[in-house]
């Protein structure tokens, strides 16, 4: 059997396994998940919330922007606090002061003694984490105390989701804008969904409160979100499996490294050295087809969504000094911060798309040299349609956070609050089809090399089209969940979306199109790079599947998601630990014949890839993934500066590199003034390491140490995120997002000049010197 | 922030003055025949860094300052006047084709300059003028 066809049976394998694991954690996890109650009552009967409450509420905080204001169970934004953990302390606080009044006849909890508070501290904790749940009713049944402090802090998120003056100071540190939520009634159903949320966050799982666990130590015991998070109030503290697969998962990091690194003295100990490199450059003869030149105008919507992006990036960031204005301008009456982080966030992930959706279409005629009828109708189409998703879903979504598109229509058509999977159902359902489309395109053209006689290059292109129909297909992942589907249900299919998409088929579509690229310049033997890349897949594949369940350890999830979410994405970090070797053959294959250096900037972006692989995706990745880590972190700046460095720093870069290899096709011809691409080069990887250094990591730790001192809900509260060190630290962006902002000016800047008043080449300059 | 007013204007006011005189230094030595110290990258990377701390600490006292203060319009004076500074500096540190072209936009550059120093000053779109008798 040959080594490819091993390869490719093991890769079957273990995706077989993988996934067979992945869904098996999935009905865990719907099994496992927090009780949504018909009834929550006081001991006397009173009703305070029904269950109509709870999933009205929830809609209501999807209408707003969900996850894009605040955070639940630690997964969103970052300005306002995380609702769940701020719920749960303000609930805990109020307990103690009735306490406080009723047993010491004190003004409140705090001006008793500390004896005092002790005391009230350990009556406090039974109270707030047993668990009142009758599966049989579906009633939860709560103490006289725990009503009280529920009105109270309800009364206090109506305040504050409205127009009351007397929380506007709140709600501008918060970045709302004011009557965040329309009406008393919408406002009333919020506090519902959030305080179930902070309820499951507090209340212990009954399998942990059984007879036989009861003489456990308290920290044994969980509550449904693991614990999470911190809250020193109510014992709510890491418990020993997050530390044990901690530990382990650091272990399971070293091994893979260890065995990596075999494999690569071994493999490398085999090459041959026998490859010959053309004079000259087999891409100079490329025949462009027409559907390969209507790509070009998906290139020029990249830069006007990489740019639109910047400045609602710069917009978001601004929110956190000033909460509701620019510059003295009411911004948030027009634009608000959800909404503006909503459109960042999500046109971070458009254009890199566009551009990897753009590099297939132009790549697939350019390898098969077929160019199936209607092709450029295809390619036309699909432009059309992303431009009316982009735009219809932006206009949903502005709809539905200034509060005017009502509750009925949002979730098909408004605002479906989920980070990353925010557009309505009407628009997923759009683009799913379009990503069909694509697929479809894409397919087409390759198929006279992929149903043809064996060659050497049909793994890679086969493997290149899997990717692709990955990528369309299990954007489905996004459509498994309904408008009232349990929120750790939605997590477990969200996360399918947003992990497996980036970290496994785009990872495959990458390395598969790169191989590509190479061979086809004849850098590379096709047999040593298929066999390359078919072993990067199974590594990636081999951590990124099961890798997809560390974005769960916190949403209501069992603890085996835990051990399998940290085992497999300390793997994920394995393979990056070697990027320099793939650095070093980039760097290599740039320099292998004179002729390369007219590819000399897309190979230092695919060099920045490799560099950004490294720092954003693995050390800065695997400083928040093991689970106790990631206990405390999750939710505060050291999330963004993993997000920003990772989803930029590589799939940023490598949309960039590929924009630009197919620009050189597209426009090869004309001369290319590359200063601009030189100063846009090293203004965005200076630009992201400024505000990763001067902004995210300096306050990400500040944050970090409040939360592992004073609990997760200090350290996302106002009064730590208004102190000045905390503003000025975010002032420190200005510097590093000025000059990544000109970076991309210039990058727009180069592509507008290849086709406005462009220079064409003379006949020689097939191999000019760039 | 605002406890950090006085901090942040001295940043502000420090690096005026820096960038006021690397200009300075770069335009005398444009003038002296020099262009290429005058491109040094080591200079450039200083000017770039020490105008990105001016900014900065500009916005960061724009949004501390009560907007009263901008009511006469001299900050937006300011602003135009920073424009054609930035302007006049290009052409005199490499646009201006001939050295006379070069001589006049340095000296404009740095008029421009002291004048936007006087309206910082003043608060008044006026400037200097404000102070003069009549």
């Amino acid at each position: 059997m040959s080594t490819t066809r091993k390869l490719w049976l093991g890769l079957t394998a273990l995706l077989v396994v993988s996934f067979s694991i992945l869904l098996w954690a999935g009905t865990e996890i719907f099994r496992a998940a927090p009780p949504m109650p018909e009834r929550v009552v006081s001991v006397d009967g009173e009703l305070v919330y029904s269950r109509a409450d709870i999933e009205q509420g929830r809609q209501v905080w999807q209408s707003i922007g969900g996850m894009q204001l605040g955070s639940i169970w630690g997964h969103g934004s970052y300005v306002a606090p995380d609702w769940s953990a701020d719920w749960l302390h303000r609930e805990a606080l109020d307990v103690l002061d009735q306490w406080a009044r009723s047993d010491f006849g004190a003004a409140g909890y705090d001006a008793l003694s500390g004896e005092q508070q002790g005391t009230l501290r350990a009556r406090l904790s039974p109270l707030m984490r047993s668990n009142r749940h009758d599966p049989e009713s579906g009633t939860i049944t709560l103490p006289r105390e725990r009503v009280i402090a529920a009105a109270n802090v309800a009364a206090h998120y109506i305040s504050l989701f409205g127009n009351d003056p007397a929380t506007a100071t709140l709600r501008e540190a918060y970045a709302m804008k004011n009557n965040t939520v329309d009406t008393l009634e919408h406002r009333r159903a919020l506090t519902a969904f959030i305080w179930w949320t902070a309820w499951a966050a507090g209340t212990e799982r009954p399998e942990t409160m059984s007879p036989a666990s009861s003489t456990q130590p308290q920290a044994a015991r969980v509550t449904y979100t693991n614990n999470w998070p911190s809250e020193p109030l109510i014992d709510n503290v890491p418990p020993p499996s997050l530390w044990l697969w901690s530990v382990f998962s650091v272990l399971f990091l070293i091994a893979g490294i260890g065995a990596l690194g075999w494999w690569y003295a071994v493999s490398h100990s085999r090459e041959d050295g026998t490859h010959t490199i053309p004079a000259s450059d087999p891409f100079a003869a490329l025949k462009v087809t027409p559907s390969m030149r209507a790509t070009a105008k998906y290139f020029w919507v990249v830069l006007a969504l990489f740019l639109t992006q910047i400045l609602l990036g710069a917009i978001t960031a601004h929110y956190q000094v000033e909460g509701q204005e620019a510059y003295g301008f009411a911004l948030a009456e027009y634009l608000p911060y959800s909404l503006a982080r909503t459109w960042h966030t999500q046109l971070a992930v458009l254009w890199i798309a566009v551009a990897w959706l753009a590099t297939g279409l132009y790549i697939a005629p350019a390898l098969s040299g077929h160019e199936p009828k209607f092709q450029r109708l295809g390619v036309n189409f699909l432009f059309v349609s992303l431009l009316i998703i982009v735009v219809g879903s932006f206009a949903g979504q502005w709809f539905a956070v200034m509060q005017k598109l009502g509750l009925e229509y949002n979730f098909w058509f408004g605002h479906q609050g989920w980070e990353y999977a925010d557009m309505g159902r009407f628009w997923q359902w759009y683009l799913f089809i379009g990503l069909l489309l694509w697929l479809t395109l894409v397919g087409r053209s390759l198929w006279p090399m992929l149903r043809g006689p064996a060659h050497e290059s049909k793994s890679i292109i086969a493997l290149m089209f899997l990717s692709t129909v990955a990528i369309g297909l299990f954007f489905g992942a996004a459509l498994m969940w309904g408008e009232h589907t349990h929120i750790s249900e939605v997590e477990y299919w969200r996360w399918w979306l947003v992990h497996l998409w980036v970290e496994g088929f785009f990872e495959v579509f990458a390395a598969a199109v790169m191989a590509l690229i190479f061979t086809r310049l004849g850098l590379l033997k096709t047999s040593t790079a298929t066999v390359a890349v078919l072993f990067a897949t199974i590594i990636f594949m081999a951590g990124g599947v099961l890798g997809t369940l560390h974005h769960l350890y916190f949403v209501g999830t069992p603890t085996a998601v835990v051990a399998l979410g940290a085992s497999f994405s300390a793997l994920e970090v394995v393979p990056l630990a070697f990027i320099g070797f793939e650095a070093y053959q980039t760097f290599k294959l740039g320099h292998a014949t004179p002729w390369m250096a007219r590819y000399r900037w897309p190979i230092m972006f695919f060099i920045a890839v490799s560099f950004w692989n490294l720092v954003g995706a693995g050390l800065f990745g695997f400083l928040i993934n093991p689970p106790v880590s990631l206990y405390y972190m999750q939710g505060l700046n050291l999330t963004p500066l993993h997000g920003h460095t990772a989803l930029f720093g590589v799939y940023g870069m490598l949309g960039i590199a590929l924009m630009l290899f197919c620009l050189r096709g597209l426009r090869g011809q004309m001369v290319w003034e590359t200063r601009p691409l030189k100063v846009a080069f090293w203004s965005l990887n200076i630009g992201l390491s400024l505000m990763a250094l001067l902004t995210l990591l300096p306050l990400g730790i500040m944050q970090l140490i409040a939360a592992i001192g004073h609990g997760y809900a200090y350290a996302r509260s106002a009064e730590f995120m208004q102190q000045p060190i905390v503003e000025l630290l975010v002032w420190m962006r200005v510097p590093g997002d000025t000059l990544f902002s000109i970076g991309a000016l210039a990058l727009s800047w180069f592509v507008l000049r290849l086709w406005v008043m462009p220079k064409r080449e003379v006949p020689a300059g097939a191999t000019e010197l760039v | 922030m605002i406890e950090f007013y006085s901090q942040i204007k001295w940043v502000h006011v420090a690096a005026v003055l820096a960038s006021g005189a690397i200009f300075l230094l770069r335009g005398l030595l444009v003038q002296l025949k020099r262009e290429n110290w005058a491109m040094a990258a080591p200079l450039r990377y200083l000017s770039y860094s020490i105008d990105s701390v001016l900014l900065t600490a500009a916005l960061m006292l724009l949004t501390i300052l009560p907007h009263a203060m901008y009511a006469n319009g001299w900050l937006t004076v300011k602003l135009v006047l920073l424009v054609v500074y930035v302007v006049l500096g290009s052409f005199a540190l490499k646009r201006g084709r001939t050295p006379r072209a070069r001589l006049v936009s340095y000296i404009l550059a740095l008029l421009t300059f002291a004048f936007m120093l006087t309206v910082a000053r003043a608060h008044h779109p006026l400037g200097w003028l404000v102070w003069a008798p009549g």
